[in-house]
């Protein structure tokens, strides 16, 4: 009898210390490798890439973007322009939440104004909301909305809020959803844990109104290091890895087991010509003294200097064949992009005639700069550009590759009169980017934020103006078309290329990777 | 005693503030955080919201100030990434840094203090030869590139041992750790052993020329001709006398692989500090920076204090000059 009591407290004291010892080990079903992490699962505190990619996992929006960013109905499913500044949203009939309550008009108010009201928010969605003026609920699946002024692309910017719940996230902190307090979506996984650097850990959510993911226990990994993260994939220790390096691209096709998946992104890589300042810093007459005045201001100079860019050559030669050559700021599938604007073919007699037409028959020396790890082979790119420039008859007087979080400063404070810099895009169409990065820069009006180069044409704006009070999505589409004609007609920037980007998989699986770039679990897909 | 303290921590504080004049200038002058944080598209009304709630519209001196007076309140600001206290981001991933660590130190002295007493006992021997030219491999072979074949060699070739992350934790006295799961061990050996080799080399390196400059010794000489075993001599009276600089500079390693743990952390994906500030430092998240910086700081002061009091400890002649 003592015996046998004896042995069960030996079993208990074992048991007991491997309960506190031991964590049952959940295998997931899909492990993804991701290169980078999101700030907070908050979806409303941050709209870089990183988060709504995060974001898109577990919350629903007004409306859904593909893999290549274009629209459908997503908890809206019809929107009405009642007149020219009022919207009446339909919401989506039987949409839950993971708690189970039913999304209704209140949820959808609630999370329109907390948009712009996440404190300390460093990349707010404010400016998807800061058309509405007021909201009304007209029944529990209907709202109205008024706008301050005509916004024809209305439904695409609040589309792009994540729909938090009222009653899970109300008084809640970003602080709330990292812990999975406040974190109760639409979406098609369900929170289950956040380990900031580490891991994020989600399950399927059975009453999800779209289409069930294939995979119901997903764990993310935040592997930033390249090596490491094709390391990873090739050890088996996750399933999938997202911004496979270029570099390593070759190696993985011919690898046993592993599958390369490849999108055409949205991020064009440019060459900016400062016409900013009466005299472009880094650029000199043949002697080295400064130029009188700033050539980059001359369209047929900027013209001259595409015309000396080889793109086929640097997407072959420096990225392996990773871009796509560029001759806009959007890729073809996004709306807004003029069909006939081909890439500039290298042209050297033409760049010639040109610079001697804009009176530099002899050229001119100048400094080309860059940043050396925003995105891959940014360092050599410049360099290259260098040799093609001075086979075009300038005279380069060095290359200069500089960290990111240093160079970005100076190129928008406009240190540098020619430097290589990169956009991305993450609407479905060409505007915000055509506004950003080469509208007139004006401080008052908002415009231009983006616009480093200055460049500045009336016919343009005025052409971007039109296209942004057009209702009608294809017309616009059109018209947006025809302003980037009337830029590119001027070269406002030289566009080099479109980014490719890369996903790795072990065979039996895939991805339908785009233009966004996201990594999401709900578009992994089982193959043969 | 205490004047000693005394003025240790005044020395300290100077430090200190003068660390972070240097950051906060230093992390100010690199670049505009809103070039980083914001997205390609944003307009100015939102770029003109965010610098307005991260307090970037000061001047310099006043963001200065403002640090200043919060930190002595011990509120070293709020990381502009996360939106969560610095100090909370940065203690929250130190754990894993520590373990990581504390495992690459261990490795380092049971592989290292055994092999450099034989080999320091038999110096010129093939033994001593192989152990030395190891040893050389050790350190001179760039950190990144062992972590890589590591990888190579025990994930991808052999499948031994898993190459990212932490693994499984377990609690174990209530501290989250991967000493408590098969897993969590797992996962740790490959980061550890990728810290621990150059660590490992230079314990080698310390002990073997403390062995040989001590064995000559006249003590030695008297304690054979007492008839003590050569064991008895070797671990007992010629290490007392070698510990104090192996332990001056395995305390001051120390410091440094808790704070630049960076390569180890990247290439192995491992949640700790080290990765922490190389994100932070191209993010340009100012608090996590500063703060970070300050805390490594203030963990060196308090490590070479550590290592001081230790000396006197170990040998009674300091002890005496202090006092």
């Amino acid at each position: 009898m003592k015996c046998f009591k004896h042995g069960a407290i030996k079993r208990g004291a074992i048991a007991a210390l491997l309960a506190t010892v031991a964590l049952p080990a959940l295998a997931a079903d899909l492990m993804i490798g991701r290169a980078a992490e999101p700030s907070s699962i908050d979806p409303q505190f941050s709209r870089t890439g990183n988060n709504q990619g995060t974001a898109q996992l577990m919350f629903g929006r007004l409306i859904e973007q593909d893999a290549n960013l274009q629209i459908s109905p997503g908890l809206a499913t019809e929107w009405n322009a009642v007149d020219d500044t009022t919207w009446e949203i339909k919401l989506r009939e039987g949409v839950k939440f993971h708690d189970g309550s039913a999304l209704t008009a209140d949820d959808v108010i609630y999370s329109l104004e907390r948009t712009d009201e996440v404190p300390n928010s460093p990349a707010p969605f404010s400016d998807m909301v800061s058309s509405i003026d007021t909201m009304e609920k007209v029944d529990d699946l209907t709202i109205r909305i008024k706008t301050k002024e005509p916004a024809p692309a209305f439904i695409e910017d609040i589309g792009r809020v994540f729909i938090i719940s009222k009653a899970a996230s109300e008084g809640k902190s970003s602080e709330d959803f990292n812990t999975g307090t406040a974190t109760v979506g639409t979406g098609p996984y369900k929170f289950v844990s956040f380990k900031p650097g580490e891991s994020l850990t989600i399950e399927a959510f059975d009453g999800y109104w779209g289409a069930q993911p294939e995979f119901k226990d997903v764990e993310v990994r935040f592997i930033s290091n390249d090596a490491a993260r094709v390391a990873a994939l090739l050890s088996g220790s996750v399933d999938l890895i997202d911004a496979v390096p270029p570099a390593d691209v070759a190696r993985l096709e011919e690898q046993e087991g592993i599958n390369v998946v490849s999108a055409a992104s949205g991020r064009v890589i440019y060459l900016g010509l400062s016409q900013r300042f009466d005299q472009a810093p880094g650029v000199f007459d043949l002697d080295g003294k400064p130029l009188a005045e700033n050539p980059f201001r001359d369209p047929r100079v900027r013209k001259a200097i595409s015309l000396m860019i080889d793109r086929q050559l640097v997407v072959d030669r420096i990225l392996g064949g990773a871009g796509v050559p560029a001759g806009q700021l959007v890729p073809a599938v996004l709306g807004g992009y003029a069909e006939d604007l081909k890439p500039d073919e290298v042209d050297v007699a033409k760049a010639k005639e040109l610079l001697t037409e804009a009176g530099y028959p002899d050229g001119f020396a100048l400094k080309l700069y860059s940043s050396n790890n925003r995105f891959p082979g940014d360092g050599d790119l410049v360099q290259a550009l260098g040799q093609m420039l001075t086979r075009g008859g300038l005279k380069v007087q060095g290359v200069e590759a500089l960290p990111y979080n240093v160079y970005s400063k100076a190129a928008s404070a406009g240190d540098y009169g020619a430097f290589v810099f990169s956009l991305g895009s993450s609407t479905p169409t060409s505007a915000p980017n055509l506004s950003s990065l080469i509208q007139t820069y004006d401080k008052e009006a908002g415009t231009g934020a983006f616009n480093r180069v200055r460049f500045s044409s009336k016919a343009f704006d005025d052409a971007l103006a039109v296209a942004l009070q057009e209702f009608d999505a294809q017309k616009r589409d059109e018209l947006l078309a025809e302003a980037t004609r009337i830029a590119f007609a001027e070269t406002p920037i030289v566009p080099l290329y479109w980014q490719k980007v890369f996903w790795g998989a072990r065979k039996g699986i895939t991805i339908d990777g785009g233009l966004s770039e996201y990594t999401l679990a709900q578009d992994v897909k089982r193959v043969d | 005693m205490t004047a000693f303290l005394i003025r240790r921590l005044f020395q300290a504080i100077i430090v200190l503030v003068a660390t972070s004049v240097i950051v906060f200038t230093g992390v100010f002058a690199i670049g505009d955080p809103l070039e980083i944080l914001l997205p390609a598209d944003a307009s100015m009304a939102e770029r003109e919201q965010v610098a307005e709630s991260l307090g970037l519209n000061d001047p310099l001196p006043a963001q200065y100030v403002r640090f200043v007076t919060d930190a002595v309140q011990g509120d070293f600001g709020r990381s502009f990434v996360y939106n969560r206290p610095a100090t909370e981001v940065i203690l929250e991933r130190l754990p894993a840094t520590l373990e990581l660590t504390f495992t690459a130190l261990v490795i380092s002295l049971v592989i290292g203090i055994p092999l450099g007493l034989w080999a320091g006992v038999a110096a010129g021997s093939a033994t001593d030869e192989t152990i030395m030219t190891g040893s050389i491999l050790g350190f001179s072979l760039p950190n990144f590139w062992q972590g890589m074949m590591l990888i190579m060699i025990f994930s991808v070739t052999l499948g031994w041992l898993p190459s990212t992350g932490r693994g499984e934790t377990g609690s174990l006295f209530g501290i989250e750790t991967s000493f408590a799961t098969w897993d969590g061990l797992k996962h740790l050996l490959l980061p550890a052993i990728n810290l621990a080799l150059a660590q490992t080399a230079l314990v080698i390196r310390l002990t073997r020329t403390g062995v040989q400059e001590t064995m000559p010794l006249d003590f030695v000489k008297f304690a054979r001709a007492r008839g003590i075993s050569s064991p008895r001599i070797l671990f007992v009276h010629v290490m007392k006398n070698i510990l104090i600089p192996i332990i001056t500079v395995i305390g001051i390693e120390f410091g440094s692989l808790v704070a630049f743990a960076v390569v180890t952390e990247t290439i192995f994906a491992w949640p700790g500090i080290g990765k922490l500030i190389i994100d932070s430092i191209n993010a340009l998240d100012r608090p996590i920076i500063v703060s970070y910086i300050l805390i490594v700081v203030t963990m060196f002061i308090v490590i070479n204090f550590c290592v001081d009091a230790l000396y006197s400890l170990l040998d009674p002649r300091i002890r005496v000059s202090a006092q």
